[in-house]
């Protein structure tokens, strides 16, 4: 009814003009005409269109708790459409309840890529019209000493004020990716399958709870580039990329971009070999070499074992001055059943240095590892 | 073809119980069923990598003095947080809510101080307050 009228008085809006001759009266009446049945039309199409968007979309809503059943308020929540690859995004509130709203229907993974504090649930079907009560139990195992908190995790997901402006370039026209960088920030997990052997050692690491990565002795954590932890500062020139890692080891990275190819008697090592080449404004990074004794502590599941025949291929772009967005796609056949891509971003760190980093100088921890 | 090699795991599967951590696994040291509440006189303090740490005198109900290592952050992000190595001074006397090292060792990982004067500061996190605020 409310529809009727807004049509019938637009339409009596545009009866209103007064003519200067037949003609004009009559070429305006044909347009007025036009113009009402056009109204009529668009209003029609967006009422159905809003009615047929209505029934095809649903919701998703539940609260968060970590495994002792707190609430957990601040939790991001992911929700792709496996369909469209399309990512909904949510915080959990100060009560912990979460909804995830106008979800065109379809089916879903729900996951929090917010390190520290897990979970995932495929296969989530999400009806038209519909609200699918989903309440979210997720283990929390950042419980952790200073800095290392959920907090501190959640922090991690957290954007940071970054400038605004262009992406700076080098003298030869190339984005320029220098800079300090904070931890990135995951925005798509990925997802994969792992062989048997695989999935029985990440069982037994679980079972462990990951006492035994190589961290905890200081050895290398990241295959990545950008290291997991602490900040991240890029130095680029024309033929050469290097990374220093805050809080890694061994602390930098090389990126050859000179043309080089890989050595052929490359020996296996921690962080591998890598050479990067241009595709427009993406800094494509080939990285090959690395042994399998490292964890994949790149991805949220950091118990995730690999091969020697590991191929990260990581695809830099900076779209603006204060962000870094990296795209990492695993590839390790004798590990993974097909490729694994993950997303991540990271925020300029305009006022911040790399710091020190000596992981040996008083871990104590080791000999207290006790795991279960 | 691979895929009937055997069955195959979807990684990263429902709640998958991921460890995580940044040093090492917090779980597989401490206890977190099992928080405890210390207070005592600061002994010593190492402003060092990969984990700062304080020592506790602690005195029990008969009098008998035990000292404990109580685990912090690093010192990267405790100073991004407004930790100095001096906020916490030898002589200090603090509460400290810790969780218990799981091998019964008089260790534990700091979670809360509470300074004599009131203060109290949260294990590194910048939204609750650090030393220098």
């Amino acid at each position: 009814m409310k529809k009727e009228n807004l049509l019938r008085s637009s339409c009596f809006l545009l009866r209103r003009a007064r003519y200067k001759s037949y003609t004009q009266k009559l070429r305006v009446s044909l347009g007025r005409r036009a113009m009402c049945a056009l109204l009529v039309a668009v209003c029609s199409f967006v009422s159905a269109f809003a009615a047929f968007a209505q029934g095809e979309r649903g919701a998703i809503a539940g609260t968060v708790t970590d495994q002792d059943g707190a609430v957990v308020s601040g939790a991001p929540i992911q929700a792709k459409n496996v369909k469209t690859g399309t990512l909904y995004k949510t915080t959990s509130s100060a009560t912990g309840n979460y909804a995830l709203e106008q979800l065109p229907t379809g089916t879903y993974e729900l996951a929090n890529p917010v390190l520290g504090l897990m979970y995932r649930k495929e296969n989530v079907v999400v009806g038209a019209s519909q609200t699918l009560r989903l309440d979210i139990r997720a283990v929390d195992n950042s419980l952790n000493t200073l800095g290392e908190d959920r907090t501190y995790f959640a922090g991690l997901a957290s954007p940071h004020a970054t400038p605004d402006g262009p992406p700076p370039r080098m003298a030869d026209g190339k984005p320029d990716l220098s800079g300090v960088w904070w931890e990135p920030r995951v925005v798509d997990i990925g997802e994969a399958t792992v062989l048997p052997w695989a999935a029985a050692l990440m069982k037994e690491r679980t079972a462990n709870i990951a006492k035994d990565i190589p961290r905890t002795r200081c050895l290398p954590n990241a295959t990545t580039l950008l290291g997991r932890f602490g900040v991240n500062r890029l130095v680029q020139t024309p033929a050469l990329l290097v990374i220093l890692n805050e809080a890694d080891v061994p602390g930098y990275r090389e990126v050859f971009l000179n043309g080089r190819g890989h050595p052929k008697d490359l020996d296996p090592t921690w962080t591998g070999h890598s050479i990067g080449k241009w595709e427009g404004d993406t800094l494509v990074v080939d990285t090959i070499g690395f042994n399998d004794k490292s964890w994949l502590a790149d991805l949220p599941s950091i118990i995730t074992p690999h091969t020697d025949m590991l191929h990260l291929t990581s695809r830099f772009r900076r779209p603006d001055l204060g962000h870094l967005e990296m795209e990492v796609t695993f590839d390790d056949p004798g590990t993974f059943t097909k490729p694994l891509k993950m997303t991540a971003i990271s925020d300029l760190a305009e006022n911040e240095d790399v710091q020190e980093w000596i992981c040996n100088e008083n871990n104590q921890d080791v000999e207290h590892m006790v795991g279960k | 073809m691979k895929l009937k090699m055997g069955f195959l795991v979807l990684f990263l599967g429902v709640f998958w119980p991921a460890p995580i951590f940044a040093h090492h696994s917090f779980r597989a040291e401490f206890d977190s069923s099992k928080p405890k509440e210390f207070l005592g006189i600061v002994t010593k303090v190492e402003w060092f990598n990969p984990h700062a740490r304080f020592y506790i005198d602690v005195k029990d109900e008969t009098g008998r003095v035990t000292n404990w290592n109580f685990e912090l952050g690093s010192p990267l992000q405790l100073r991004r947080q407004g930790w100095r190595q001096d906020s916490l001074k030898v002589g200090d006397q603090i509460t400290v809510e810790g969780y218990l090292a799981k091998d019964g060792s008089k260790m534990a990982s700091a979670s809360k101080i509470t300074f004599a004067d009131g203060r109290t500061v949260f294990n590194g996190s910048s939204a609750d307050g650090s030393p220098s605020q």
